[in-house]
């Protein structure tokens, strides 16, 4: 099967034989894809300069078994993210995306939310919220969507001057007044999460809070890798 | 059928960058036929060169003594450190440029998706020379790929703390290079990095 001139993204490159490289693509008609470029990594690689991650491409590809054969990308003109906090944003989305998505299973929805993290990134948004919207839509994307607007158990809607115990694999669950304990969001906090409003620094902070719990039911253990190492950096 | 010993020699070459099976084989008959001196003198350089070459413990690059040549050498400008990815790129600045100092070597890049970060580096090693107080300038000669980006960003914090002057060496259009020719890429960082005449 022979692909022509998809959009999509350069998630991971890793070195293959001497002068070839494997790619894990994440496109949008064809979810995530793994291609082999030959001689990608030679001395007259014209495509070299092109597959950059994070950059929107238009790319081709001859299907056969597992893993695909490179024929083409062209660069759509795009910002570079940043050194810093922007590309470790870009990273984590990637790592995610690697970690979450299965080859071959497209997801349009959740790679139009992906191009356009990557381009808030690329503007120098501040990152902390664009990742929150990104964990969100991600989530939605994989049928696992966070609800936000009503107590699951009793079916009413939240109410902002209420606490409620978050319970990941259902939903928010109304504390009685006075009650400690469990793993609590205020109403309000939880309505404006529900409305994307990460970015206010707490609605945030809680936001993170509660999509790190979610997320690690289907990460499992092994700890994301990004994480690790830009917590080693800051240290 | 080859026997165990050379099917074994040739599974065994086939370890080397670009040989094959054909190729392994190729040379496996020559060393046997025509020149076992060269064959002999292969293991023994091969296994002492395995046992023996580390790191340097100043620059990291590869070298069989505690410190290596260059870092021990008098006549290097110590108030200079250059930043590359291997010890290859070392090689080819030596040879293309007339620089004159010392080199640090971190044996790779960032690449958090494959769990590369500061200690994989030595970044803090590079850190102690930083705060020894010996030099004015640190150049960074990382790659121009996203990772080699990201690390000499965070090289450049370091260095920058401790009040130290870094550059980055310039990318742009190869010389003797055609405009319409060049990726659209390294165009646009050569255009986005346009210098003053």
């Amino acid at each position: 099967m022979r692909i022509q001139l998809t959009p999509g993204f350069v998630l991971h490159e890793r070195p293959y034989r001497d002068t070839s490289a494997l790619l894990e693509l994440f496109t949008r008609e064809h979810g995530r894809v793994g291609v082999v470029a030959r001689g990608l990594r030679s001395r007259r690689s014209r495509l070299r300069g092109e597959l950059q991650p994070f950059c929107p491409l238009l790319l081709s590809w001859q299907a056969r078994g597992e893993l695909g054969t490179l024929t083409g990308a062209e660069r759509r003109p795009s910002a570079m993210l940043a050194p810093g906090d922007a590309l470790f944003g870009g990273w984590y989305l990637n790592e995610l995306l690697l970690r979450l998505l299965a080859r071959g299973d497209p997801h349009p929805g959740l790679f139009d939310i992906y191009a356009g993290a990557v381009a808030a990134l690329a503007a120098a948004e501040a990152p902390a919220p664009v990742l929150r919207r990104f964990e969100a839509g991600l989530l939605q994307a994989l049928g696992y969507g966070l609800v936000f607007g009503h107590d699951v158990e009793s079916g009413e809607p939240v109410q902002p001057d209420c606490d409620y115990d978050y319970r990941l694999e259902s939903g928010p669950v109304r504390v009685p007044p006075g009650q400690a304990g469990g793993f609590v969001f205020s109403g309000a906090r939880l309505l404006a999460m529900g409305e994307g409003r990460f970015e206010d620094a707490a609605v945030e902070k809680d936001a993170r809070r509660l999509m790190r719990a979610a997320l690690k039911l289907y990460l499992g253990d092994k700890p994301l890798k990004t994480r690790e190492v830009l917590e080693s950096l800051r240290r | 059928m080859s026997s165990p010993l050379i099917e074994e020699l040739i599974e065994a070459l086939r370890c080397l960058p670009g040989v094959g099976a054909r190729t392994a084989q190729r040379m496996a008959y020559h060393l046997l036929e025509r020149d076992r001196a060269g064959g002999r003198r292969l293991s023994a350089v091969l296994a002492d060169a395995m046992d023996r070459i580390g790191h340097c413990a100043q620059c990291r690059t590869l070298t069989e003594d505690s410190v290596c040549r260059l870092c021990a050498g008098g006549s290097r400008d110590r108030s200079q450190l250059c930043i590359v990815e291997t010890p290859a790129d070392v090689a080819a600045l030596e040879q293309a440029t007339d620089y004159r100092g010392l080199y640090f070597v971190l044996m790779g890049h960032l690449s958090p998706l494959d769990g590369v970060g500061p200690a994989e580096l030595g970044l803090d090693t590079l850190a102690e020379r930083f705060a020894g107080g010996e030099l004015a300038e640190v150049i960074l000669a990382t790659n121009p790929t996203v990772e080699g980006e990201a690390t000499a960003h965070y090289i450049s914090e370091l260095a920058r703390r401790e009040g130290i002057r870094t550059t980055r060496i310039a990318h742009g259009v190869p010389l003797g290079g055609e405009l319409e020719y060049i990726d659209g890429g390294t165009l646009s960082h050569a255009f986005a990095g346009r210098q003053e005449l």
